[in-house]
Formats: structure tokens, C-alpha cells, sequence
């Protein structure tokens, strides 16, 4: 029975047999911590920080991401190892990492800054921050990186990193967000915006690079099937 | 005969045979997919794959659809909401036997 259980699972993680669900993920949130990155350095008034701007990178974003996997699906994958349609049942416990990873990223938005002031407590800062990353990575594992033993190593990269720059010292990581606006409902100090900001890039990366070493793999280990009737 | 060779003896035969309940258990997880997937998860061959494929049409678990992608021929292939049943039906028997 287990075999069978096994067997049932294995479409689930078909989406990302070639990699391309990481590709694309990566893509779209690596070019969207860098357009925040960006505008985070650049004057208030300038046209990078418009609304409209950033709503239009937003929607290319997306655009090339969707159409990208629509394509490298149709022209690579399917040819190579067939097409499946995923049954998605969705419960509760599917929502949690989302859920958990909005708490989180809430949470440091929002809390008074004086109770993660620094010079009180440098874990007390840093932990929330490093938890944000820490949830990142299990929504990784959980996605991605289950059925697959190397990925575990990069999910073990995206936790040491979320440690390690969360531990980071806080005027090397404050100047990452030197010039920034404070939004009216946050409290958020430099230093966490500036760690947060570092650990969505890293993940992104890493989610990138995992995509992109899965898709060489997957274009390595299998062929076109002949053309011949079925 | 005690109740759990009894419940052995009432496993779908159709369903039983190794070949097909890879078949039934990858197509249980999908709205539906092509012939290509199959024969990649399962490793039959295409005429091992067909044969259990034409069986299990016949039993009315699955539907065969056969269409075009651009200009390649293509066999989509789903669970029937009988075939779901039935699948349902033989690991809650396999559990008790178990």
C-alpha cells in the first residue's frame, strides 16, 4: 500500500520535474527584491519610485514568468517526458506556510521598534528576522525540495544564510535601507528592513540557481520521444 | 473461508494486476495527462502500456481521448468517475485485508 501512496504522489511534484516552477518563482521574486532594492536607493522623487512604474515592472514580471514556463513546458518538457494536469485538492494545511510567512513578515513590520531595539538585545532583533528566511526555507522544502535528496542541501543554504544575516553587523545591514521612506503603519527599523531585504534576495538566488542546476539535469538525463503514433 | 481471504477474493481484478494499478494510482493523482507520461512513470513499453491501457478502457475506469499537439498525435487519458470509485473502492478492501 505504501508503494501505491508513493505512486499517487509522484504527479505532484511532475510541475517541477524540469526545474522550470523554480526558474520561474526565482525569476519573478529575484527581479522584484531588486526593483525594492533599488528603489530603496534611489531619491524619493525619481521615477523608479512611481507607483505606476513599479505596478508595470510588477506585470512584466509576471508576464515573462508565465509565458516563459508556458513555453519551455510545450516546446521541452512535454515532448521529453509527457504531459499531466495536477489534481489539486487543496485543504487547510496547505495554507499554513503561507500563513505562517505572512505572520512573520507582518510581525516585523509592525511590532514597536523599541522592543527589537539593538542596543538591548542583539537576538531579539534578530531572530524575528531570521525567522522570516527560516519560513522561506521550509515553504522550499515543502515545494520543492521533498522528493529530491540534493535540494536539502540547499535548503540548508537558505537557513544558514537567514541565520548568518540576521547576524549580521547591524550597521553594515542598516545601510542597505539608509534613504528609505518608513511606510505610515511601520515601526521597522533600517536594520531589519535592510536583513529582510538580504534574505529575499539570497532565497531568490539560491531558488534561481536550484532551477536553473535542476533544468540542465532534466535536458541531461532524458530525450525527445520519437514521433510515432501511440 | 475467514473474512480476510474474503476480502482478498473481492479485490477488483481489474484494478489488482501490478501494470494497471500503476496505471489507475498515477491517473487517481491527475485530471489528466498524455500517453508519453505514463509510459515515462511506468516504464512499460508502449505495447505492454496500450494492452493494459485498452483493458481498463473496456472495464470503463478510464476515458482515451486522441488529439493533436500541433501536428504530433497525442492520447489523453483520464480516471472516469467509475474508475475513481473503483479505485477507492480496492485500497479501502486492500487496507482491511492488509
Amino acid at each position: 500500500m505504501d508503494q501505491i501512496e508513493k505512486l499517487m504522489q509522484r504527479p505532484k511534484f511532475y510541475g517541477n520535474v524540469d526545474g522550470v516552477g523554480e526558474l520561474g518563482v526565482g525569476f519573478t521574486f529575484l527581479g522584484l527584491g531588486l526593483l525594492l532594492w533599488v528603489q530603496i536607493g534611489l531619491p524619493e522623487d525619481s521615477v523608479w519610485n512611481r507607483m505606476d512604474v513599479f505596478f508595470v515592472c510588477l506585470g512584466l514580471l509576471l508576464l515573462v514568468s508565465h509565458y516563459g514556463i508556458k513555453a519551455i513546458k510545450r516546446r521541452i518538457t512535454y515532448p521529453r517526458t509527457g504531459y499531466a494536469e495536477v489534481r489539486t485538492e487543496y485543504t487547510i494545511w496547505s495554507l499554513v506556510p503561507g500563513i505562517l510567512g505572512i505572520i512573520g513578515i507582518v510581525l516585523i513590520l509592525t511590532l514597536p521598534s523599541p522592543h527589537w531595539d539593538l542596543a538591548h538585545s542583539r537576538w531579539k532583533s534578530t531572530i524575528p528576522n531570521a525567522g522570516v528566511g527560516l519560513v522561506l526555507t521550509m515553504c522550499y522544502a515543502i515545494n520543492f525540495a521533498r522528493p529530491i535528496r540534493w535540494k536539502w542541501v540547499v535548503a540548508g543554504l537558505m537557513a544558514i544564510g537567514a541565520v548568518a544575516i540576521a547576524s549580521l553587523p547591524a550597521d553594515m545591514v542598516a545601510a542597505l535601507d539608509r534613504d528609505s521612506r518608513d511606510f505610515p503603519w511601520s515601526t521597522t527599523t533600517d536594520r531589519q528592513m535592510g536583513v529582510l531585504l538580504l534574505t529575499m534576495l539570497l532565497d531568490w538566488a539560491l531558488l534561481l540557481i536550484s532551477g536553473g542546476i535542476s533544468f540542465v539535469l532534466y535536458l541531461r538525463r532524458t530525450q525527445p520521444a520519437a514521433e510515432t503514433e501511440e | 473461508m475467514n473474512l480476510k481471504t474474503r476480502k482478498i477474493a473481492e479485490l477488483d481484478r481489474v484494478i489488482h494486476e501490478p501494470g494497471r494499478l500503476m496505471i489507475v494510482a498515477l491517473l487517481s493523482a491527475v485530471e489528466q495527462c498524455d500517453f508519453l507520461y505514463l509510459q515515462h512513470e511506468t516504464e512499460m513499453n508502449k505495447g505492454t502500456l496500450s494492452s493494459h491501457l485498452s483493458r481498463l478502457e473496456e472495464a470503463g475506469y478510464i476515458e482515451v481521448v486522441k488529439t493533436y499537439r500541433g501536428k504530433i498525435p497525442q492520447t489523453l487519458l483520464s480516471l472516469t468517475a467509475e474508475g475513481r470509485q473503483a479505485f477507492a473502492q480496492y485500497r479501502r478492501r486492500m487496507k482491511e485485508a492488509l
